[in-house]
C-alpha cells in the first residue's frame, strides 16, 4: 500500500480529554497537508471504553480526517505493554508518510517502540517540521545542546517526529473527523510490566503550560531566600513559578516546575528569568515566549541574547523595588 | 546477575569553541563522558553491592572512546568493551541501536539487565536506550528514579510520568533509562585507577558482531542531516541598568504595562 497521509498519537490527558500537543500537532499537519496534495489527518487513540463523541469533534475541528479509536475497558491509563504495540498496528494498517507524536514522556515510548519495529527514522524534540526537498518532511531540531540548529531528512516511510508542548501554537478550522473503531486482543498474561502503584502527582503551582506570565529563577536566586522574592513578585503578578535544572536540583522547585530539555517547553505572553545565566537547554524551551525580560548581575549573560528586556543589577535589589510597585498597581487598581 | 551499562563519549556542550566561520570547533573541544551515563555506572554498581552482579560498560565510537570505558572500569566496572568500526560512524538512533543489540545478542547472550542514562547532552533523543530494548525484544522503561529490588527475575523500579509516579515490576532481562539526578556518582578509588591502567579492554568490529555494512553507519540510517547552522535567537535585548539609577524600576513597570496591554 502507498503510504499516504499523516498519522498522529492523540495522547489523552487523565482525566480522558485531549492533551493539548495533539491539538497543536493537528494544525502544524494542517500545514503541512496544504503542501503535499490529497493526503488525510489520521489520529489514532488509545483508552477505556466511553463515549468518544465529543473527542472526535473536537478532533474534527481541529483538522482531524480520522479518528481510529482503540478502546478497552481494560486500559484506564497508560499501559507500556499495549500502547506502544497498539499504536504501531494502526500505522501498519493504515501506511501514512509521516507520524508525529508530542514529545511526552508516553508519546517518545511509543515513537522510540514504532520507528524501530517499522525499522524507519525518528527525529526528537523538533522546532519546526516542514515539507522539503521531494516532498519529504523537513524536521529541525536543536543538537548540539541548543547551540546548533539542524535540518533533518528521513530516506525511508514513514518519516517520524517528536514534539515538546508548546512548540506549535493551536488553530481551529471548520472541519469535522469521522471515526473508525478498532479492536486489539489483550492477554495480560503477557505482560511483561506490571503496574504495582500508580499515584498522582500533586502540582501545587498552577500548569505552566497555559500560564500566561512566568517568573522563574535560576543558580542566582538559589540563596539568602532568593526564591521567597520570586514567590512574592509572581503572586503579586498573579504568575506561575518556574525554574532551572540547578533551581530543581537544589530544592527550590518541583519537577514539575523545571524548565529545560529535560524539564518543560513554555510559550507564556512573558518570561521572566531571575539569576538565570541561560543555559542553552534552557533558552530553547523558553523561545516561543511572546516576550522575555531577564535580570542577571553580569552584562555578559546568555540569557540578554534572547531577552526583550535585560534588566543588569542584583535580583536582591531589583525584585524587592518590582514588588513594592507592583504592591502600588495593585492597590490603586483594588480601589477603583 | 550480568549487567550491562551503555556509556557514550560526548563533546563537553558547556564549553562549546567557534570557528571563525560560526562553526563549531571540534578539535579545541573537551570529550567527556555522557554525565547521566555515570549515573548508570553508579546504579550498576550499587545493585552489584546489593546483589552481586557482573557489570560490563560498553561504548561504541572512535578508538579514542576508550576513554570513557577507562572512566567506567576506574569506578568499579567488572569489564569493558568498545564497539568500534570506521562503518560506524554517522549512524542515527537507529542505526546506532542496531549495532548495540547486535553486541548484546553475539557478545553479551546472558544479559539479565542493560543500563542506558536517559540521554545525551550532545544530541538529546532519548532513543537509543529504548530502540535498543526493542530490537531485543526486552521490555523498557525510561525515567528511573530507584531501583527498588529484584527478586525471582523481576526487577522493581520506580519512575513517573508528567502526572503519575510509578511502581513497576518488570521481566528481565529488561532495559532501564536511569533518570539524571538520582544516582550520585562515586569518586574513583586509586585501586581503580590502576586496573584502568593494566585492564585488556575488548574491542569489536561490525564483522565480529555480524552487522551488514547497510545496516550501519551513514548507509545504515534512515535519518540524514541536510543543514547545520548556529541557532541564532537574538531578540535585540534593550538593556536597563539598576545600578545608579533611580528610576529603573519605573522603567521595568513601564515595560511591563506595555507588554500586559495595559
Amino acid at each position: 500500500m502507498e503510504p499516504n497521509g499523516i498519522l498522529i498519537y492523540g495522547e489523552l490527558t487523565e482525566n480522558y480529554g485531549i492533551r493539548p500537543v495533539v491539538k497543536q500537532l493537528l494544525s502544524k499537519a494542517v500545514e503541512l497537508k496544504e503542501k503535499i496534495w490529497n493526503q488525510r489527518i489520521m489520529v489514532c487513540i488509545i483508552g477505556p471504553r466511553m463515549n468518544y463523541e465529543k473527542i472526535i469533534y473536537e478532533l474534527g475541528k481541529y483538522g482531524a480526517d480520522e479518528v481510529v479509536i482503540i478502546s478497552d475497558n481494560r486500559i484506564t491509563e497508560y499501559n507500556r505493554n499495549y500502547f506502544p504495540k497498539f499504536f504501531t498496528e494502526i500505522a501498519k494498517k493504515y501506511p501514512p508518510r509521516i507520524i508525529l507524536i508530542g514529545a511526552t514522556v508516553q508519546g517518545k515510548e511509543i515513537a522510540s517502540y514504532t520507528a524501530t519495529k517499522l525499522d524507519t527514522g525518528l527525529t526528537a524534540d523538533c522546532t519546526n517540521l516542514d515539507i522539503g526537498e521531494n516532498n519529504l518532511l523537513l524536521s529541525t531540531r536543536p543538537t548540539f545542546g541548543g547551540q546548533l540548529t539542524a535540518d533533518i531528512l528521513c530516506r525511508t516511510f514513514p518519516q517520524m517526529a517528536t514534539v515538546q508542548e508548546n512548540v506549535f501554537k493551536e488553530k481551529e478550522i471548520e472541519h469535522t473527523a469521522t471515526a473508525i473503531f478498532s479492536w486489539f486482543d489483550i492477554n495480560e498474561e503477557e505482560n511483561k510490566i506490571k503496574i504495582i502503584k500508580s499515584t498522582k502527582k500533586e502540582t501545587k503551582s498552577k500548569d505552566l503550560a497555559t500560564a500566561k506570565i512566568i517568573v522563574a529563577g535560576g543558580k542566582g536566586a538559589c540563596k539568602d531566600n532568593g526564591f521567597a522574592l520570586i514567590y512574592q513578585l509572581a503572586q503579586k503578578m498573579k504568575a506561575s513559578v518556574a525554574g532551572s535544572r540547578e533551581a530543581f536540583e537544589l530544592g527550590y522547585i518541583t519537577k514539575s516546575q523545571q524548565i529545560g530539555q529535560t524539564g518543560k517547553t513554555v510559550a507564556p505572553e512573558l518570561y521572566i528569568a531571575v539569576g538565570i545565566s541561560g543555559a542553552s537547554q534552557h533558552l530553547t524551551a523558553i523561545k516561543n515566549s511572546g516576550k522575555i525580560i531577564a535580570v542577571n548581575k553580569d552584562v555578559n549573560a546568555p540569557i540578554f541574547k534572547q531577552a526583550d528586556i535585560g534588566i543588569v543589577g542584583d535580583l536582591f535589589e531589583v525584585l524587592p523595588e518590582l514588588i513594592k510597585n507592583f504592591e502600588t498597581v495593585n492597590k490603586e487598581e483594588n480601589d477603583e | 546477575m550480568n549487567i550491562v551499562v551503555f556509556i557514550k563519549q560526548v563533546p563537553d556542550t558547556n564549553d562549546v569553541k567557534w570557528t571563525q566561520n560560526n562553526n563549531i570547533d571540534r578539535t579545541k573541544m573537551d570529550s567527556i563522558i555522557n554525565p547521566v551515563d555515570k549515573q548508570a555506572i553508579e546504579a550498576a554498581l550499587r545493585l552489584k553491592e546489593a546483589y552481586s552482579a557482573n557489570i560490563t560498560a560498553i561504548t561504541m565510537g572512535p578508538s579514542k572512546s576508550l576513554e570513557v570505558l577507562k572512566e567506567a572500569i576506574a569506578l568499579g566496572v567488572d569489564d569493558a568493551a568498545i564497539l568500534t568500526d570506521s562503518k560506524f560512524s554517522g549512524s542515527d538512533t537507529c542505526a546506532t541501536s542496531r549495532v548495540l543489540a547486535a553486541a548484546v545478542k553475539e557478545k553479551f547472550p546472558d544479559t539479565d539487565l542493560i543500563l542506558f542514562g536517559q540521554s545525551a547532552i550532545d544530541g538529546e533523543t532519548s532513543q537509543t536506550g529504548p530502540s535498543t530494548a526493542v530490537r531485543l525484544g526486552y521490555p523498557f522503561v525510561c525515567h528511573i528514579n530507584e531501583i527498588v529490588e529484584i527478586n525471582n527475575n523481576k526487577i522493581i523500579i520506580n519512575t513517573e510520568t508528567e502526572t503519575y509516579k510509578e511502581v513497576l515490576e518488570i521481566q528481565m532481562p529488561a532495559v532501564l533509562c536511569i533518570s539524571n539526578y538520582v544516582f550520585k556518582p562515586r569518586i574513583p578509588k586509586i585501586k581503580g585507577y590502576i586496573k584502568s591502567q593494566d585492564y585488556n579492554y575488548k574491542s569489536y568490529n561490525i564483522y565480529e558482531l555480524n552487522i551488514s555494512e547497510t545496516q550501519t553507519g551513514v548507509k545504515g540510517s534512515p535519518t540524514y542531516v541536510s543543514c547545520v547552522y548556529k541557532t541564532d535567537d537574538d531578540r535585540n535585548c534593550k538593556m536597563i541598568y539598576a545600578k545608579d539609577n533611580d528610576n529603573f524600576a519605573n522603567e521595568i513597570m513601564m515595560e511591563i504595562k506595555e507588554i500586559m496591554g495595559h
